[in-house]
């Protein structure tokens, strides 16, 4: 996805805008003139500038055909697109069910998942989940000592 | 003496030994799939290291990244797709020369040089670093602000596509170190309140984002993952291997000791030595019309040169705990984390790690060639491996990885957020290395920045007090006037 230089300054800048009210409502350190908002205003000032350089860079080399956002190729095939989203989703399910569900559960159904979506055959999708998971569950959790999230597991496996 | 023998004791345990061998195939593996990268592997090692003595840590990161940057050039001349960026520049050349029938040269080249470049680099790392560190015994908060800044400098001046994407991407890095408490006065920035984020955000899970699903994200929105089949590689691999070394000593050097210099400089690592030096190659070669028809000169002279540069890096990594790459970024988050805190004082305290880590950075560069031989001759099995189902696979290690840093879930909310970030940057010609430099510098500048200006009592004359803060304040602002003026020439409208 191209961002036009333009529409990316923009949006840099407001953030820096953002970090630089922020930090001058940061409480100064009793006694010093240069405390916690010092170097953020800093960095509001640094960022700030350089992405009005980049708007500007942007304006100057507009067109009359400019798009302020292009997507690349993937994006517009419907399979690929879908991957994408897919690959992010899933990570954001591991992040919100990890803890009720458990690792060994979740993991297995997201390789399984992701390996259809790559054409991966069933079985063969299936089992290399399993031996996987189990790998990463042997190996993290059992020499490692990650106490990997059992989930829905708990009472059956410990 | 003692500290020598002491090294030797924590090298010459089997565990160690182990810790190599295994790391050497895991950096051979990443390093010739296309699409994992060395940093990656390193990413990945780090929630693994977590539960290792400091030795055996290090080793593991410094094997399998010197091993990553050589396997590289595996699928590079076979299938013409580098496996890592540091072997794109010469990626073409390798690939012709296979189509020529010299497959084997090509890749007997790529191990030989790079372990060649691998010990020049690891020389002067040994050499430079303890010098260098007694100097910088003497630093105070004014020689630490200038040198961090002129780090920071250097990675957006040689990195640079555009440079204003560059600072862009560093300021962001800076952005991101200022969140939590960490910071002079202690008080929580930008946490709105959340408690996961009072301690900052991890800079490994930020990485493994940025390197790692970032790269994932790319290949599974890639239309077709397969990898076509590798040409043979039938042949003995090292035949020839001494005629070249006769015939390019000073291409052998040149690239070596370009590759360290660059490797050193903040931000820059393998990737870009190997197109400087493969430019400097075929400028000053005597055949310069031979290049990009299969012609080996480039693949000695830049093969030597990446693999300095991972040693080069660990210089700045040492002595000042400024990364080097990106690679050593990391170094410096687990070398905190093993309580051997960057610095001049870590080759006073812990000589003897420090002198076992030398001993490993030869040691790995040295069985890199028998185990690039062995790579090389697997190299058909090893590319047969699916992306389709390996990709999956990494991203359930990156998602296990990111959780291990701190058994926190919202570390993966991290790495997702950092994953999405980089992969948006890399499509829109932002570099990312100077983001990771920006997350671990900040928190240094600015415990520098703020310490000086109170010394100062806010006066900018101190800063170049003394004689070394002075120097080093005079040439990052010369730096940073050069780039000024150059980006206002750039601004000029063009006569038309």
């Amino acid at each position: 996805m191209k961002i036009n230089d333009l529409v990316a300054g923009v949006v840099l800048f407001a953030l820096a805008v953002l970090i630089l009210v922020y930090a001058q409502t940061l409480p100064p350190m009793p006694g010093q003139r240069y405390g916690a908002a010092a170097f953020p205003t800093v960095v509001a000032l640094g960022l700030g500038g350089f992405s009005l350089m980049l708007a500007g860079q942007g304006w100057r080399e507009r067109r009359p055909d400019t798009r302020w956002i292009e997507f690349s190729a993937w994006a517009h095939e419907r399979h690929t697109r879908g991957n994408f989203v897919i690959a992010l989703v899933l990570i954001a399910v591991y992040v919100l069910l990890s803890e009720r569900i458990g690792f060994i559960p979740l993991s297995i159904a997201i390789l399984v998942f992701l390996f259809l979506r790559q054409g991966v055959p069933l079985r063969r999708g299936v089992t290399i989940a399993v031996a996987t998971t189990l790998a990463i569950q042997l190996a993290f959790s059992d020499v490692l000592r990650v106490p990997l999230p059992r989930g829905l597991l708990t009472e059956i496996l410990w | 003496m003692d500290t020598a023998l002491a090294a030797l004791y924590l090298i010459a345990d089997p565990y160690v030994l182990f810790i190599i061998v295994l790391s050497s195939a895991f950096g051979l593996f990443v390093g010739a799939m296309p699409g994992l990268t060395a940093t990656m592997a390193t990413a990945l090692l780090v929630p693994i290291t977590f539960f290792m003595p400091p030795v055996p840590a290090l080793a593991a990161i410094v094997t399998a990244s010197a091993m990553a940057i050589f396997a590289g050039d595996i699928p590079g001349a076979l299938l013409r797709i580098p496996g890592t960026p540091a072997s794109a520049a010469y990626t073409d050349e390798a690939y012709a020369m296979t189509l020529k029938g010299q497959a084997e040269l090509a890749l007997g080249a790529g191990v030989v040089f790079s372990a060649i470049g691998g010990i020049f680099g690891t020389i002067v790392l040994v050499t430079a670093a303890p010098a260098l560190a007694e100097v910088a015994l003497r630093f105070s908060s004014f020689e630490y602000f200038w040198l961090v800044c002129l780090g920071l400098t250097c990675a957006v001046f040689i990195a640079q596509d555009s440079a204003i994407k560059g600072m862009i991407a560093l300021f962001l890095g800076l952005t991101v170190a200022l969140i939590g408490l960490d910071n002079p006065a202690a008080v929580p920035r930008f946490t709105f309140g959340v408690t996961d984020l009072m301690g900052g955000i991890d800079m490994i899970q930020a990485m493994i984002g940025m390197f790692a699903i970032a790269e994932v994200l790319r290949a599974v929105a890639a239309a077709n993952l397969r990898l076509p089949p590798p040409k043979p590689v039938s042949g003995p691999i090292f035949k020839g291997q001494w005629l070249l070394t006769k015939k390019y000593p000073v291409q052998i050097i040149r690239g070596s000791a370009i590759g360290t210099l660059i490797g050193a400089l903040p931000g820059a690592g393998a990737d870009i030595a190997s197109w400087i030096t493969y430019a400097t190659s075929k400028r000053f070669s005597k055949e310069p019309e031979k290049f990009g028809t299969g012609h080996v000169e480039g693949i000695v002279e830049s093969g030597a040169a990446n693999n300095a540069a991972v040693s080069g890096a660990w210089i700045p990594a040492l002595v000042f705990g400024i990364p080097g790459d990106s690679i050593t970024a990391i170094v410096i988050g687990v070398l905190y984390l093993k309580n051997l805190n960057p610095g001049p004082t870590i080759f006073l305290e812990k000589p003897e790690i420090i002198t076992a880590l030398f001993t490993v950075f030869f040691l790995a560069n040295i069985v890199m060639i028998p185990f690039g031989w062995l790579a090389i001759k697997s190299a058909k099995q090893i590319l047969a491996v699916p992306r389709e189902v390996l990709m999956p696979i990494v991203l359930m290690f990156c998602i296990v990885g990111a959780f291990a840093i701190n058994n926190s879930p919202f570390g993966i909310g991290v790495m997702l957020v950092f994953g999405v970030i980089g992969f948006l940057m890399e499509d829109n010609g932002f570099p990312v290395a100077p983001v990771i430099l920006g997350i671990v510098l900040g928190p240094m500048l600015e415990q520098n920045f703020v310490t000086s200006m109170i010394k100062s009592d806010g006066s900018f004359l101190f800063f170049f007090e003394r004689p070394i803060a002075g120097m080093l304040g005079v040439t990052t602002l010369a730096v940073w006037g050069g780039m000024a003026w150059k980006g206002l020439r750039a601004l000029r409208p063009v006569p038309a």
